[in-house]
């Protein structure tokens, strides 16, 4: 079967400093793989390059499609989206605008209609400007616009960090919903949000991955907790 | 308004003060998309007007009409700009200092062509209606008449543009977080080579409009490239509301004291007006933010900075 995501020999990093040295890994249909490891190890880093936000050496294949040297916007349209940790929005555009983006101004309506039934809020808060929304609910409105576009692949950035426990529980049926269509790269840092909701674990230490495999078998053996110092 | 009066401010003479705050938005509306959106220091500006208004006066020679020129000058800076925004300006965004000399130099090479081409003697460019018209018994030239309403036309057309279409939804989700924008699948670069090319198409048609209420010459850009500044920056860059405001602030000071000092002068207490403005207006942009967050702290968005763009 062909994976989803294919990476091979990933260098990237900032200007001259390089992060990531010689990253290969893959992600499957319908896997959650989960990208662990302590501060500063390059999981950020990894997905920004993977989004082509940053520049990056070696190969990157989606659905069999070399797409290295692509722009951010190209690889969106082919089928990554990227929920990013900081739930960034654009100042001054409503709910409703946001959706209209991801969805490139096709079937927005019914778009709307699917992140409401995801997350009820949102429908209130459509035509309010998404910059006065809570760190919640921003994080509500980055997984809807992944949602509603139907991706062959998310790229999720720690997506439960700095929210309460209360928006958690309703951020992980979501993201459960998004698994079912779409293969997922997931960053986490809380072991067991990564263990319920991931079948493969990669951890990366300095830019490199040190370890990789069943999530459950390296959580029963020990390896994740000694990994990441927990 | 009394003593102006007193020192010869004719009724009629408020149409006057009305038409330069008409020019002051058109010599800016084009510097709204370059500069106010995109953010690129564009001292090259001037020389997009300079193109549309010797466009004019090209087509006036060689056609003999003048209307053709005004209609052709967009379309001439338009072409002019897909290939310097390509082959250069697009390696300058979020690059303000580096844009400033780029765009500078762009200003040189452009002046330089022109002269070489028309020589520096100056050139006119004919009134296309000619005439007047009387309105509540003051007459009013009826080219300066049809300036003001087509600026009145073009600042509603970039209000819809930007305001209510898809292209206008996506620029200025461009302009304010472009990264986002790009790993949204918008095509950032096309995009800003879209609002640059409109900016200076923009920027064309108003040289071309103000052509035959001046005398051209290849420092004619020069002229208005200080005060279209002025505009932006006092109307707060990427406000289109603003840049009215301004417009009309700077515009009617402008006029005004030209009835009661030399132009010279004049144009000083004018930067004077914008320098103040500006400082007015973050001291109540800082008290407006301090008073929204004393009402609702949890919701209140975080203060817009530099290049916060409004849609209207």
């Amino acid at each position: 079967m062909i994976p989803v995501l294919s990476v091979s020999g990933l260098h990237a990093g900032y200007g001259s400093s390089t992060v990531l040295r010689d990253v290969s890994f893959e992600v499957s249909q319908g896997e959650v793989a989960c990208l662990m490891g302590r501060n500063g190890a390059g999981k950020t880093t990894l997905l920004k390059a993977l989004m082509g936000v940053l520049p990056k050496s070696g190969k990157v294949e989606l659905d069999g499609k070399d797409i290295t040297d692509w722009k951010g916007h190209r690889i969106n349209v082919a089928g990554m989206v990227w929920v990013p940790q900081e739930h960034s929005v654009f100042p001054g555009l409503t709910v409703r605008e946001h959706l209209f983006i991801a969805l490139g101004g096709r079937g927005v309506d019914a778009g709307l209609t699917a992140a409401a039934e995801l997350f009820p809020i949102l429908e209130e808060r459509v035509d309010q400007e998404a910059q006065s929304l809570s760190g919640g609910e921003r994080k509500m409105l980055g997984i809807a616009q992944a949602l509603v576009v139907h991706p062959k692949l998310v790229l999720m950035d720690e997506p439960t960090e700095g929210v309460a426990p209360i928006v958690v529980e309703q951020l992980l049926p979501a993201i459960r919903v998004l698994t079912r269509s779409a293969a997922v790269l997931l960053v986490e840092q809380n072991l067991d949000t990564a263990v319920a909701l991931g079948s493969r674990a990669y951890v990366l230490e300095h830019g490199t991955i040190v370890e990789s495999g069943g999530i459950r078998q390296l959580h029963e053996d020990g390896i994740l907790e000694r990994r990441l110092a927990l | 308004m009394k003593v102006v009066g007193a020192l010869g401010f004719l009724p009629a003479d408020s149409f006057n003060v009305i038409v330069l705050m008409a020019v002051f938005t058109l010599i800016s509306l084009g510097l709204h998309f370059t500069f106010g959106l995109l953010n690129l220091v564009n001292l090259a500006h001037g020389e997009f007007l300079l193109i549309g208004a010797y466009t004019a006066f090209q087509m006036q020679d060689t056609t003999g009409s003048v209307v053709l020129g005004i209609l052709v000058a967009p379309l001439v800076a338009a072409v002019v700009a897909v290939v310097v925004e390509r082959g250069i300006l697009r390696f300058f965004y979020e690059r303000t200092l580096d844009s400033l000399l780029a765009t500078f130099g762009l200003s040189v090479i452009i002046r330089q062509i022109v002269q070489l081409i028309y020589s520096a003697n100056p050139r006119t460019v004919r009134d296309p209606i000619g005439g007047a018209v009387t309105v509540a018994g003051f007459v009013l030239p009826r080219w300066r008449l049809l300036l003001v309403i087509i600026t009145v036309a073009l600042v509603t057309l970039v209000w819809v543009i930007l305001g209510t279409t898809a292209f206008g939804l996506r620029a200025r989700a461009s302009v304010r977080n472009p990264a986002l924008a790009e790993t949204m699948g918008i095509n950032v670069g096309l995009v800003r080579a879209g609002l640059f090319t409109l900016g200076s198409a923009l920027a064309g048609l108003s040289g071309a409009l103000l052509a035959p209420i001046n005398t051209l010459n290849p420092q004619f850009g020069l002229f208005f490239l200080v005060n279209s500044f002025l505009v932006v920056i006092l109307g707060r860059q990427g406000s289109l509301r603003g840049l009215v405001v301004a417009a009309v602030v700077l515009g009617g000071s402008l006029s005004v004291l030209q009835f009661v000092m030399r132009t010279v002068y004049a144009q000083v207490i004018v930067l004077v007006i914008a320098i103040v403005g500006v400082r007015l207006r973050r001291v109540l942009a800082e008290r407006v933010v301090a008073y929204r967050e004393r009402r609702s702290p949890a919701r209140s968005p975080q203060v817009a900075q530099g290049g916060a763009v409004d849609s209207g």
